[in-house]
């Protein structure tokens, strides 16, 4: 039989990395097939390979039997490939059917056919039940539906083949429902779906076969019908996972930080966060769970300072720093690991020993009277490279040729170092390979049982699982529960997380 | 020992040779000869002209004077550029704290050892006075220092135009202009190569004083981080703000110094729009944008294009080439370096390193 | 003392006052939509006031002047370009070399070929005519202020309307916009970032250099040193004014000549010239005031803080 789509030896190397090792996929007509793996075992690499985004090293592509070189994303589109990438590409001030037609404007003498686009897109929203307005401007539209433009554009573009890139990532259980009765309307309509996820509830739900990869290598192929959970998460890590590194208790009734009914205001006046009413204790790890965007980002950019508070008191130590700008907060005992390591945790054309100075260059015996001691910071810098195992050529070389995991190092060695009792750690693990994670927990586990306190921000459910002593959960900027992770089972927090049970607010 | 000196000197002429300002100034040097030779003139006679002009006779003397305005400006677009502000406004900022320091020199009396000092001193402080208009601007208001700092030149030269047109004229002559700084409260002159302005010092202590500000201080290296990546900056406690505020100080100040030493150490009269017309502001850009900011590289390139300028007037006269050539020399140098390299400012891009539109997703 | 300052010549010098302001603008515009910060203007309009003189002279026809300022206007629009798509490097780093070089460009060339300083003035040179248009021109008030003037001025005016037409309702505008707010978006549809940027950077260096021979030939009919005088920087705030909108940018064009009219009025009026002449300027920068908070992006781009 001929298949839809097949990848024979698919090889991609970059520069110490063997990112795809002679993969094979072999898709049929018509079926939902999922493509699993850990971050970083060379999900996405393969999907831009395919696409066209770049040329692979080896290897050949076939669709419908036919051998096929993509040298763009405009080649993979001709031959009927449609993509929606994990982070979008729309032009946020256009309109939803300005954003479809896009290069394939209907026109009339010359001009474009603003009705006959819109007709298209609703026509085709109709037919998949991808609710869209087509008039309404991007900028102002949800993420899930977002999406569903994502797909439209494809499908305006006549794809037959969708691929998928983590698209539950960004979405609520709701929304996510939604795009799973999408994806079968698709499947009924003969499309073929490239799935690529790592969560294996989903694979389970929707998948007609999975394809495994690990390590840039494609481990296994399977029909989701045939295979269980287990199964597959054995192939994916390759051995028994074990997350679960619940430490003993560390009861203390030292209270650190202590937040009163805050409420920050987002972009357009709209409360962000509101109310939040919490405390962390010293020796513990208090895990924030949510969807993103639900004001996580915001409670902490308020906790460190970095935006402004409507209402509400932020107390560390005994302190009040509701007001307070960063360095004061810094002096009063808070340490910060920033989500966004590349643009906030650090500088990037700036040295490694200049990034890992920054928050300790105020510091005695780091400077006297305003003079920087150039020896006690080339010390600092190299007994954190050498604890925390950095690998850098120099400590005097540009931090930008690090790689993430290292970079992370950076920055989570600096924050560390100010052994403070406070450490917001913000999506600490986002985008690092196991090794590295490990490293990280390890961090913050050591640093709880030195007394410190920890709140930690993550959309991984098991990592607020493995670390937290406390669970809280944040759905559209409340604190709506707040849960002991030895009596919670993941789906609860699931229900939390998506607002199904606001009437049992705790905190 | 001195294979390892050698081995030193092959690797500093390795990147010489490949570095970026190389080919740009050959690219300009060959440009401008181009020039020249298209309009009539001949390349060779022209250069030799420039070269025996800029160091040979009066010329040294000439270079080194000339080069005070020229470093002094650099140092001042350097402080803010370090900073990642982007202030064009040191021609304004140079002529309101150079007619202030005229005023004093001129018009307050007492010894010249007191006086030059005050008229310096008054010079800095209202530079770095009118340099606050546009740092508050951006601070307080949101208004980008970029187009402000510009716009205010042609207030600037507005201001002073009718102070010195009207309330300060001299009407003993036909020129719109102050009267004559005294002789005592001139900025005296050093016996060196037939006399350089004492000036000169300043702008060396100047270049020594910035460089170990940037290498060896808190402040030093606040300022420089919070112009590489402004968010990292500031979380990392440092307040943005209130360096941008302090910045523009310097830089006005540095602008103030050196409009008020062109009009008591070199010209004695303020003419109305002679400041402007000297350019030095925008030459002083030039050169800090090819030093990429740093003191000691501004001093040495300084006198490089301080040299250009004044063998350019001699090849004026001598060749009948217009020293001008010497300006569009410059501009192509930064031209062609811009074209080469990105000069260091601070880091727009957006956060993932993956893709630049991922910062989309939370924003579409 | 109302109408003796409003009347149909202030609207007069005012309209040619616009024009150059205008046209730089428009170019300005475009780059910004997309995606392209142009801050050449100021010394490509001079580049092109030069070289319509200097074409004017050599051919006796305003119309081979107006093609060679267009010419100069995309040759340095060329080199900027180059060096900020292609080159990817500093576009404020370059825009500001560019103004500095087309300053010791036309400092240079003008004694160096026409032996002349500060000023160049011949009869040789032929200046644009003020075409009155048959009818419209007849119109009291607007008739003579927006229909007896050169044919650069009819092009400025019907260029806003067409913009507006071409930005928002044709393939190629909406490809433009979209490469400008998104280039990697458009890159995976196959709109190429590099020829639109491209486009838009040397059409902005045609109409700047068309400004500049509405300053030399049109407003007066000579070339002085430095007579673009910070037009150019006026058009880029007018660009930011105007929100990137071809009737935003006509409005703050219109804001900034009328100053500038009105300047000059009132110097006819006995005030000094220094400061009728900081009129625009001031005008500029409270309108800066009054608009504030539109300028985040720019903020943004020129890294501050």
């Amino acid at each position: 039989m001929t298949f839809e789509l097949e990848l024979r030896g698919i090889t991609k190397r970059y520069p110490g990395v063997l990112a795809n090792d002679a993969v094979d996929l072999a898709v049929h007509p018509a079926e939902i097939h999922a493509i699993v793996g850990e971050n970083g075992a060379g999900k996405t690499t393969l999907m831009s390979l395919l696409y066209g985004l770049f040329p692979p090293d080896e290897g050949e592509i076939f669709i419908r039997g036919e051998p096929v070189r993509f040298d763009s994303a405009l080649d993979a589109i001709a031959a009927g490939l449609g993509m929606v990438h994990q982070s979008f590409k729309l032009f946020p001030t256009l309109n939803v059917a300005d954003n479809v037609v896009f290069r394939q404007e209907p026109t009339r003498r010359g001009l474009i056919d603003r009705a006959a686009g819109a007709a298209r897109v609703k026509d085709l929203a109709e037919r998949y039940g991808l609710a869209v307005d087509p008039e309404a401007a991007v900028e102002d539209l949800p993420v899930g539906v977002l999406q569903r433009v994502e797909i439209l554009k494809a499908l305006y573009r006549d794809a037959q083949v969708l691929i998928l890139d983590e698209p539950t990532a960004v979405l609520t259980p709701q929304e996510r429902d939604q795009l799973f009765e999408v994806i079968r309307r698709l499947r009924e309509a003969g499309r073929t779906i490239l799935f690529i996820t790592h969560k294996l509830g989903e694979v389970m739900a929707i998948s007609d076969r999975v394809t495994v990869l690990r390590r840039g290598r494609a481990v296994a192929h399977l029909t989701t019908s045939e295979t269980d959970p287990a199964e597959i998460t054995m192939h994916m890590t390759g051995r028994a996972v074990d997350l679960d590194r619940r430490a003993p208790e560390h009861q203390s009734d030292q209270v650190v930080l202590e937040v009163g009914n805050l409420t920050v205001l987002g972009g357009h006046g709209r409360p962000v966060v509101e109310e939040a009413d919490f405390e962390v204790r010293s020796g513990e790890i208090v895990g924030i769970a949510g969807v993103a965007g639900n004001g996580q980002s915001e409670l902490i950019e308020a906790l460190c300072g970095l935006r402004e508070t409507d209402a509400g008191t932020v107390t560390l130590s005994g302190r009040d720093i509701t007001h307070a700008d960063v360095t004061e907060r810094r002096r009063a005992g808070l340490a910060y690991i920033p989500e966004d390591r590349y643009g906030v945790g650090t500088t990037r054309q700036a040295s490694v020993a200049a990034n890992l100075m920054m928050g300790h260059h105020r510091r005695p015996g780091i400077q006297n009277k305003g003079w920087l001691d150039r020896g006690a910071v080339a010390a600092l810098a190299r007994r954190l490279v050498e604890v925390f195992g950095i690998k850098v050529a120099s400590v005097s070389g540009p931090v930008e040729t690090l790689s993430g995991g290292n970079l992370q190092k950076v920055v989570v060695s600096r924050e560390m170092e100010h052994q403070t009792p406070l450490l917001i750690a913000e999506q600490p693990t986002r985008g690092l390979d196991i090794g590295a994670i490990e490293f990280v927990h390890g961090q913050l586990i050591e640093y709880r049982d030195r007394g410190g306190a920890v709140l930690l921000v993550s959309a991984e459910l098991s990592e607020i699982l493995a670390l937290s002593t406390r669970i809280l959960v944040m759905f559209e900027g409340h604190i709506v529960a707040c849960l002991d992770p030895r009596k919670v089972a993941e789906p609860e927090i699931g229900l939390y997380m998506t607002g199904s049970h606001l009437e049992n607010q705790v905190a | 020992m001195p294979r390892k000196v050698l081995e030193e000197l092959q690797d500093l002429s390795r990147r010489a040779l490949v570095s970026p300002v190389t080919f740009s100034l050959l690219f300009a040097f060959a440009l401008a000869a181009s020039i020249v030779a298209v309009t009539g003139g001949n390349p060779l006679a022209a250069g030799e002209e420039m070269f025996t002009g800029a160091v040979t006779g009066s010329g040294l003397r000439n270079t080194l004077g000339r080069a005070i305005p020229i470093v002094g400006m650099a140092l001042a677009v350097s402080v803010a550029f370090r900073s990642g502000i982007i202030n064009l406004g040191g021609e304004g900022q140079m002529v309101i704290g150079g007619l202030a320091g005229t005023i004093v020199a001129i018009y307050v009396p007492g010894p010249g050892f007191l006086i030059v000092p005050l008229a310096m001193f008054t010079g800095a402080v209202v530079g770095a006075l009118w340099a606050l208009l546009p740092a508050y601007g951006q601070t307080r208001l949101q208004l980008p220092i970029l187009i402000t700092s510009l716009l205010l030149n042609y207030v600037a030269r507005a201001i002073t135009g009718f102070l010195v047109r009207f309330p300060l004229a001299d009407v003993s002559v036909t020129l719109a202009t102050t009267r004559q700084v005294p002789e005592t409260t001139r900025m005296p002159k050093m016996p060196l190569f037939g006399g350089v302005s004492l000036s000169l010092i300043l702008v060396i202590l100047m270049v020594v004083g910035l460089w170990l500000v940037y290498s060896r201080t808190v402040m030093g290296y606040e300022t420089q981080m919070a112009g590489f990546n402004m968010r990292s900056a500031r979380y990392g406690g440092i307040d943005v703000e209130q360096r941008t505020v302090q910045v523009m100080m310097v830089a006005g100040a540095i602008g103030g110094l050196i409009g008020t030493h062109l009009i008591i150490g070199e010209a004695l009269r303020f003419i109305d729009g002679e400041l402007v017309l000297s350019g030095f502001a925008w030459t002083g850009l030039l050169v800090s944008l090819l030093a990429v900011n740093r003191p000691i590289p501004i001093f040495v390139t300084g006198l490089f294009f301080s040299g250009l300028q004044i063998g350019g007037l001699a090849m004026q006269r001598n060749a009948g080439v217009s020293w001008r050539l010497s300006q569009v020399l410059q501009a192509v140098v930064i031209v062609a370096v811009a074209c080469r390299l990105v000069i260091r400012r601070r880091d727009r891009r957006p956060s993932q390193p993956v893709d630049a539109e991922t910062a989309g997703v939370g924003e579409v | 003392m109302f109408e003796q300052i409003f009347d149909t010549a202030l609207f007069d010098s005012a309209t040619r006052a616009m024009i150059p302001i205008l046209l730089a603008a428009l170019g300005g515009m475009i780059c910004e939509r997309a995606g392209v910060f142009q801050i050449a203007l100021e010394g490509i309009m001079l580049a092109g006031a030069f070289a319509a003189v200097a074409g004017s002279y050599l051919a006796l026809n305003s119309g081979v002047g107006v093609m060679f300022g267009v010419a100069a206007g995309m040759l340095i629009s060329l080199a900027l370009a180059y060096g900020t798509v292609t080159r990817k490097g500093d576009s404020i780093v370059l825009g500001i070399a560019l103004n500095l070089l087309a300053m010791g460009l036309t400092g240079f060339l003008l004694p160096q070929l026409f032996d002349v300083r500060g000023v160049f003035q011949h009869a040789r040179i032929d200046g644009l005519d003020r075409i009155a248009i048959p009818g419209l021109s007849q119109i009291p008030w607007v008739g003579p202020v927006l229909f007896d003037n050169t044919i650069l001025t009819y092009v400025a005016l019907l260029l806003v309307p067409a913009l507006w037409v071409f930005l928002f309702r044709t393939p190629i505008g909406l490809r433009l916009r979209g490469v400008g707010e998104r280039p990697l978006a458009a890159e995976t549809l196959g709109v190429s970032p590099t020829v639109y940027k491209y486009g838009a950077v040397l059409t902005s260096g045609a109409l700047a250099g068309m400004a500049g021979a509405q300053l030399s030939l049109g407003n007066v009919v000579q070339f002085a040193e430095n007579m673009s005088s910070g037009r150019g920087w006026v058009a880029v705030v007018a660009v930011m004014l105007g929100r990137a909108h071809p009737a935003g940018v006509l409005a703050a064009a219109a804001l900034f000549a009328l100053a500038e009219a009105l300047g000059f009025r009132f110097q006819g009026n006995g005030l000094p010239v220094q400061v009728t002449d900081a009129l625009p300027f001031v005008v500029t920068l409270i309108a800066l005031i009054a608009a504030r908070k539109r300028f985040a992006r720019l903020l943004d781009l020129t890294t501050s803080a």
